[in-house]
């Protein structure tokens, strides 16, 4: 027999997101994107706050200040690097490796930021993770490092070189993204309890291989049809144009393969506490959703785009269940955790989201 | 006094109790299950208005109390203050088309006089300097890709070419930068570019294909365009401005995986380096004219390079990063019949 069930729901509007999103859009582009930090902080209020469970909205408790703050940092760091890959090209070696040193930071910053801004009945969650496990995780194998030390030194001259540690790089990566998603799911704390993740890296694997066979099947049948149309057709133009069909097809299902199953292999081997997950996207559902999102968009010149957002979460909510296997009493809250404790941190400099 | 039904969250564990708040002037009261207590108004902290969404009020005890959506609640001491005047913007339908139509204009305005007047005035600001080492740069990593081999011109023919060069560019304000490269490339075909900075370079492709030493000119004459309205620098400012822009509005669009979202700034995108191109033609034309050569030889040799184009389809062809359109080739004539 199943555990019970705590019902989860979307309930956000097309209509009232549309409105949300327009007046954000706008106060965007008239104050020259200062005002992205509050658009990030009401989007973000509107998807937690109309995402029930158990017939409670969960809570965002970010603001827009801090925000604002990381946005300024990034943008900084942003420009830093795009004007020394186009004007001057020899500061590159040491910016990347700065960029290199600091990105465990930014990761645990963003996920420390995003846990502790998060809340459920008056219970904000908690990110323990440090620099050091970050460091580990990111750099594990040496494979990203190579790749770094090898961008900078241009490497890339050699095709053996390069082409033994991509691929090397491309067999491992589904390994690397477990031990990430390991790194944040068992560093997330809720009442007390961590999370844990039991996913393996071969199933990543399956994963991302499968999505790599849709993409090869589409490439052969671009192909054939390539070689049996390039007789009949000899505006080449209209060639590519007939070919890119079968191509961007090709690439949506792949897309959409991948996005649905990791979600799945996610949720489904994450315990937090009592609960458990039931995750049952398919492939051919989110690749029918994102063509009709692209074809909505398109029609509408862009305004049918939070009905996209909308529909999309909704599809996304309807498909995980959560299953209680105990008490929720199992949680239990401390001074810290209570939303009203937020405030007494708020002055400090590095409370800042990083993330984009 | 109003009285708000609801549930009352301890923050010891996630469980609610069904709660009434009373409401009055200068205090709330709360009853949940055994719990009961009166909390003055300045202790509150309510969550922000979003959309239909509960609302939840924070009390110095630590507890939260969540209830539906209420007027009275915009009267109570805001959790983030700087947002209740977004939320009343937000529930107006006026307010949102007004919106569209501001976007639509901004969008507009700046694309198409915005940012070229911003980017020409940024770049009349920074130095030629900055692009120069690039430019070499460039130059150096294409000769090191093979992409280029030395020139097969004969010296004399070069000299010639040269000479030129530095008459067209003896009045200009950054004459003494000029630089002038001849290579040869068997697959970039006849092509001539003006890299970062002020280096122009001609193939030898493109040098045999010309019919004369004027011919050779209007081609060089368009790259020095190029050059003295600083499209290098114009162009990298304009169209990462595009980028930033376009991201900004379907940023959402793009999180949903729509393939699309890209392509509205790959097109704007194509309008300024036509823009960029038409430009440079007009400085060519007003400058051989002063030099006593005629734009229809412009004319005359992008014919032939089209022409050319139609026989060999290369990769990296002059004609496609210089669309030769019948109308360039009329305007060549145009600006060639106004001197007489």
């Amino acid at each position: 027999m199943l555990p019970p069930k705590l019902v989860l729901a979307f309930r956000g509007s097309a209509r009232e997101y549309f409105r949300i999103w327009i007046v954000n859009l706008c106060l965007t582009l008239l104050t020259l994107g200062i005002f992205s930090a509050w658009a990030k902080v009401r989007k973000k209020r509107y998807f937690y706050s109309h995402t029930t469970l158990d017939g409670t909205p969960f809570q965002y408790l970010g603001q827009p200040v801090p925000i604002l703050k990381g946005r300024v940092i990034a943008a900084t760091a942003f420009l830093i690097y795009y004007a020394s890959s186009h004007f001057f090209t020899f500061l590159m070696p040491y910016i990347l490796a700065t960029g290199a040193v600091l990105a465990p930071w930014v990761i645990v910053r963003s996920a420390a930021f995003n846990a502790r801004y998060s809340a459920f009945r008056n219970m904000t969650f908690q990110f323990e993770g440090r620099y050091r496990d970050a460091l580990g995780v990111l750099y594990v194998w040496g494979i990203v490092p190579v790749l770094v030390v090898g961008t900078m030194f241009s490497w890339w001259g050699q095709p053996v070189v390069a082409g033994v540690v991509f691929l090397a790089f491309g067999i491992s990566f589904p390994w690397w993204i477990r031990r990430f998603k390991n790194f944040i799911i068992g560093h997330t704390i809720y009442g007390g309890k961590k999370g844990v993740f039991s996913a393996t890296g071969g199933q990543f694997f399956m994963v991302y291989f499968i999505s790599g066979l849709i993409i090869v099947a589409m490439m052969i049948i671009t192909g054939i049809l390539a070689a049996t149309l390039v007789a009949s057709i000899r505006k080449s133009q209209v060639l590519l144009s007939v070919l890119a069909v079968p191509m961007y097809a090709g690439y949506v299902l792949a897309y959409a393969y991948l996005q649905a199953h990791s979600s799945n292999l996610l949720w489904n081997n994450t315990q937090l506490g009592p609960l458990s997950f039931q995750s049952t996207l398919l492939g051919r559902g989110m690749a029918k959703l994102y063509l009709t999102n692209a074809i909505g968009i398109i029609a509408s010149l862009g305004l049918l785009t939070p009905w996209a957002v909308m529909r999309t979460l909704k599809y996304r909510a309807d498909n995980l269940r959560v299953l209680q296997e105990g008490e929720l009493t199992e949680f239990f809250g401390s001074e810290t955790s209570a939303v009203q404790a937020i405030g007494s941190e708020m002055g400090d400099f590095f409370d800042v989201d990083l993330s984009l | 006094m109003i009285t708000l039904k609801g549930q009352y969250y301890s923050g010891r564990w996630p469980l609610g109790t069904p709660a009434t708040m009373n409401v009055a002037k200068r205090e709330v009261s709360l009853t949940a299950g055994r719990i009961s207590g009166r909390y003055s108004i300045g202790s509150l902290k309510v969550s922000p208005r979003i959309g239909r969404a509960d609302r939840f009020i924070a009390l110095p005890n630590g507890g939260q109390f969540m209830c539906a959506d209420h007027v009275i609640l915009n009267s109570l001491p805001a959790e983030s203050p700087s947002e209740g005047f977004v939320a009343w913007l937000e529930v107006r339908w006026g307010v949102a088309l007004a919106g569209v139509a501001i976007i639509v204009c901004m969008v507009v305005a700046g694309y198409f006089y915005g940012l070229p007047a911003a980017a020409e005035r940024i770049a009349a600001r920074i130095p030629i300097e900055t692009e120069q080492a690039l430019g070499r740069e460039a130059l150096a990593w294409l000769d090191k890709q093979e992409w280029f081999g030395p020139t097969n011109l004969a010296l004399n023919k070069q000299k010639k070419i040269l000479r030129g060069f530095d008459r067209l560019r003896s009045d200009l304000p950054l004459k003494k930068y000029y630089h002038l490269e001849f290579r040869n490339s068997s697959f970039i075909g006849p092509n001539a570019f003006a890299l970062p900075g002020v280096t122009i370079v001609i193939t030898d492709d493109m040098v045999k294909l010309a019919r004369s030493q004027e011919e050779v000119l209007t081609v060089l004459a368009h790259e020095i365009g190029h050059v003295e309205l600083r499209h290098t620098l114009r162009s990298v400012l304009q169209n990462s401005a595009v980028a930033v822009l376009a991201a900004t509005v379907t940023s959402d669009a793009a999180s949903l995986s729509v393939a699309v979202a890209g392509l509205p700034a790959m097109a704007a995108q194509t309008k300024y380096s036509r823009e960029f191109e038409a430009a440079a033609d007009d400085y060519a034309f007003r400058l051989l004219k002063q030099k006593g050569y005629s734009p229809a030889a412009f004319a005359t040799l992008m014919e032939r390079l089209s022409k050319n184009h139609e026989k060999v389809e290369r990769m990296f062809a002059y004609v496609s990063t210089h669309p030769v359109t019948a109308e360039r080739i009329e305007r060549a004539r145009a600006a060639a019949q106004r001197d007489r």
